[in-house]
């Protein structure tokens, strides 16, 4: 979406479900930013007028919903920002900034995609997931997560995954070893097109290893604190490897990012 | 309502209207996608530029506070060279009036970078960034009467432009280290930037920022500099531009009358990117409605 205009906008919250606590689905409708949104974008969220919280939040799309003119969020309750917008409800408005950053991408004849996520980590997925379906791409999901409750919207992608493996820490569902292990089995006898990770900077180097071994396209979705979203504060900074001519350098995961290849960032 | 003269005249520097970014929290790209024309800014502002390209310092660089923004990023940039070939091009597509941020490791860089872009077509102003640390003396020039003076004059022995010295809130005496700018020969004087602050955290019980401390800016400065801007307007005959968590057109009104001849907007527009055309117009209103003709007639009315 290079050149096109970003968008302030008021907009109404649709309702909101804390799905296990301190975790939230907010939906909400605003047509503007969902008619330009991609797969791994993100908005600048304000539900404050008061300067303390002072700056937005930047959340990634959990779910777009193009016909309907709305969009999901999905995000934990960490701090002053998140806790004001956990009492949001039907009728509610919020401003956002948007859409930011760069989206995802299929490479040309993508066939079959894997999505690999821990935790909270698993919010960028679902958008990714449903664009993938409406282009006939098969999904293969790893999901991680510390405890079974906390592998958020796992119903939601079983559903549409082709197939789904679980690992959590304290092997409550699925096994405690490591989910990128799974993607290593399925590589041996399928070939994967693209790769998607975000959450686990563990996960991150493990799918970067396999991308060196399967040869398979990899990106990582990132997050960060911004102030801004729109690369102006230069706060959101984070570093390039050294490799890929890329020595000394930092990217902005905003403005750069927030999805970037595999192997050219350092988490 | 008639019409409100918005034009200043901030020693030898031309604006349309009263309202810029401040350094270091604007930026324009290639795909310049803000959500308005930046033509209707008074100016643009670059990032504060060194000679050579700085990577800034260590992760994080920004934490939020209350009603406050703590950011150590180190002034990263691509250096002088990259700013004149890639950037100043997208700025002056942007605006008319191009003010270029500098900074230096000790005076005599300042010098070298003046001599440089003194060169160079399409700049308006230079502002020195003077709260940069000083690798020579190991003293920050802004904190320092006869350093601030110094780097003044030297960059006036070299530059054609209107020099802006933006002055530092950590002193003493704010107003000491204005006269010895204006003693260097300065046109113009900005302030204040950021004030030195730094976060906790109380989980790893270690410092949030990457370099520790860092600078505070946001609405939580804005009372500290609107006396700053006062105590220096009240002092020394020069233009003030004034900066300090400015959010709105209230805000701007009040630096006005404290002084001030324009203002920087910094921390507000991160949030808001239509802040400052909400400000010029919030200003414009303002004069209309109280019955002035021009803004000149409410600088320093306080």
């Amino acid at each position: 979406m290079k050149g096109a205009k970003l968008i302030q906008v008021y907009a109404k919250v649709l309702n909101q479900t804390e799905i296990i606590t301190n975790h939230f689905i907010l939906k909400i409708f605003s047509p503007e930013i969902v008619k330009k949104a991609i797969p791994g974008q993100f908005v600048m969220l304000s539900a404050w007028k008061q300067k303390d919280p002072l700056l937005r939040r930047p959340f990634t799309f959990n779910r777009l919903f193009p016909e309907e003119g709305s969009f999901e969020i999905l995000y934990k309750k960490v701090g002053k920002g998140t806790e004001i917008m956990s009492y949001l409800k039907a009728g509610d408005q919020v401003s956002l900034l948007g859409p930011l950053g760069n989206g995802i991408k299929f490479p040309q004849n993508t066939k079959k995609i894997a999505i690999v996520c821990r935790g909270i980590g698993v919010a960028p997925m679902l958008a990714i997931i449903d664009k993938a379906k409406e282009k006939g791409i098969d999904i293969y999901a790893y999901l991680s997560a510390a405890t079974k409750d906390l592998l958020l919207v796992k119903k939601e992608i079983k559903q549409k995954a082709k197939l789904l493996y679980i690992t959590t820490d304290d092997a409550s569902l699925g096994t405690s070893g490591k989910v990128t292990d799974f993607l290593e089995k399925t590589l041996k006898d399928t070939k994967i097109d693209a790769v998607y990770t975000c959450g686990s900077k563990r996960l991150k180097r493990h799918t970067e290893r396999l991308k060196e071994l399967y040869g398979f396209n990899a990106w990582v979705i990132l997050e960060e604190h911004m102030a801004c979203g729109f690369g102006a504060c230069k706060g959101c900074a984070c570093k390039a490897k050294k490799d890929n001519n890329h020595k000394g350098k930092y990217f902005l995961v905003c403005k750069d990012g927030p999805v970037f290849p595999i192997d050219e960032v350092e988490v | 309502m008639k019409k409100v003269d918005m034009s200043i005249n901030l020693g030898g520097l031309q604006l349309k209207n009263p309202v810029m970014p401040a350094s270091g929290t604007f930026d324009l790209y290639e795909d310049n996608n803000l959500p308005y024309d930046t033509k209707v800014l008074g100016a643009v502002m670059t990032k504060s530029i060194f000679l050579k390209k700085r990577l800034g310092n260590p992760l994080p660089l920004i934490c939020e506070s209350t009603s406050g923004l703590i950011n150590a990023l180190g002034t990263p940039g691509e250096g002088v060279e990259y700013l004149i070939k890639n950037k100043l091009p997208i700025f002056r597509k942007a605006n008319r009036t191009v003010i270029v941020s500098i900074g230096g490791n000790g005076v005599k860089e300042y010098k070298l970078l003046a001599e440089r872009l003194d060169k160079v077509e399409g700049i308006a102003a230079l502002e020195l960034d003077l709260s940069c640390s000083n690798n020579v003396d190991n003293i920050i020039i802004a904190r320092d009467e006869f350093l601030t003076e110094q780097t003044v004059a030297q960059v006036k022995e070299v530059s054609t432009k209107p020099i802006i010295a933006k002055l530092s809130a950590n002193v003493t005496d704010i107003t000491k280290i204005a006269r010895a700018a204006q003693k260097g020969g300065v046109d113009i004087l900005s302030l204040i930037n950021t004030v030195s602050a730094m976060a906790i955290d109380i989980k790893t019980k270690k410092p949030v920022l990457g370099n520790k401390v860092g600078g505070l800016s946001g609405p939580a400065i804005k009372p500290i500099a609107l006396k700053m801007v006062w105590d220096v307007a009240h002092t020394v005959d020069l233009p003030i531009i004034g900066i300090g968590g400015i959010s709105n057109s209230e805000d701007a009104i009040e630096f006005l009358l404290a002084g001030a001849s324009a203002v920087e907007v910094g921390t507000a527009a991160l949030i808001n990117p239509l802040v400052m055309l909400e400000i010029i117009q919030g200003i414009e209103k303002y004069l209309g409605q109280q019955g002035y003709s021009s803004l000149e007639e409410i600088i320093g009315l306080a």
